[in-house]
């Protein structure tokens, strides 16, 4: 459960930009997070409320939106995903690729006033 | 409902870590120090290597040790021994340090008479990866009883190491661990990766453990 300490890292940003832009309240706060990071999304909402709890995240709504992890090959130029594919290009069976997207973890915004 | 809007942050959640970790290696190279930061599972004999090392170089520079642990203070005590400066850090449960936990530590050692500072991060092979700590470079210990299959589990680490010391390989006739396996599959996350076999109890190795210290840390103070 390693969730638990990357989502006060998150807290404590998000504390800072609330600060710095003089908010009084948040109502949603919106995480990408890559398929290929290692994060997983069930543990991080499960940890958010005791993460969360007597800081201005309180009570806050949390949604995630999975980014794909996507590769481009390098030998067909085909744009696939490479889970479903397991590491291979669908097309040409190479294993010959460039990441394009799915290591990510943001802190996409925040609904707030 | 009405007044609340949309505010894009759009950042990395490391960020701020990352920018205090870059500050403090900043500090640590002006005021001398080199500071490794040494990962590795629990039991992988991290305090006993440390021990071997500081008294391989206790003579030649001034050493300083922050432990982390979620509790107690054995790891503190045994490197004590060693004449070793030492400070016990407890993460409370967390299980991992970042660069502000590193910084308190460091402040606590003082570290404007230190040449080597060694920070004893808390055993896992998981989150520590995660953050980083300011250290001048990392180091991982993996011992052969945990077995060879570790960089498959946990390829993050594997990958951010400068160096991965290979322990407890004095027994590895008792185990079915195949080295040449762990080094090929350690050199594909991480192809610039050192790694040494070492025995903290009978000293194999060390020399060379301790010779890439010595020249890592000339290379940061010069």
């Amino acid at each position: 459960m390693h969730e638990l300490g990357v989502v006060i890292e998150v807290v404590k940003t998000v504390e800072k930009f609330a600060a710095a832009n003089h908010l009084v309240k948040i109502d949603t706060l919106v995480l990408q997070i890559g398929e290929l990071s290692s994060m997983i999304p069930r543990y991080i909402k499960e940890c958010y409320p005791a993460a969360v709890d007597g800081t201005i995240l309180q009570d806050t709504e949390l949604k995630i939106e999975i980014i794909p992890g996507n590769a481009i090959c390098k030998d067909c130029n085909k744009v696939f995903n490479i889970i479903k594919n397991n590491g291979k290009c669908p097309c040409c069976k190479s294993k010959n690729w460039d990441l394009l997207s799915g290591k990510e973890f943001f802190i996409k915004e925040i609904v707030a006033c | 409902m009405s007044n609340f809007k949309v505010l894009e942050i759009k950042q990395n959640v490391f960020e701020n870590n990352n920018r205090l970790a870059d500050s403090l290696r900043k500090d640590l190279k002006k005021d001398k120090t080199f500071l490794l930061n040494l990962m590795s599972s629990p039991g992988s004999g991290k305090t006993t290597t440390l021990t071997k090392t500081i008294n391989s170089l206790k003579d030649e520079m001034n050493i300083g040790v922050i432990e982390a642990d979620i509790d107690s203070s054995v790891d503190a005590n045994t490197i004590f021994q060693t004449g070793a400066k030492v400070i016990q850090l407890h993460t409370g449960g967390m299980c991992h340090l970042d660069a502000g936990m590193t910084k308190q530590g460091l402040i606590g050692l003082g570290t404007k008479e230190i040449d080597f500072a060694i920070l004893e991060n808390v055993g896992n092979l998981v989150c520590p990866a995660e953050f980083d700590t300011g250290a001048s470079k990392n180091a991982m210990i993996l011992s052969v009883p945990e077995g060879d299959d570790k960089p498959l589990k946990y390829p993050l680490m594997f990958s951010i190491v400068d160096v991965l010391l290979i322990n407890k390989i004095d027994v590895i006739e008792h185990f079915d661990f195949d080295l040449e396996a762990v080094k090929e599959r350690a050199m594909k996350l991480n192809p610039n990766i050192k790694i040494i076999p070492i025995s903290a109890r009978t000293g194999e190795g060390i020399d060379e453990w301790v010779d890439w210290i010595r020249t890592e840390v000339k290379k940061w103070n010069s």
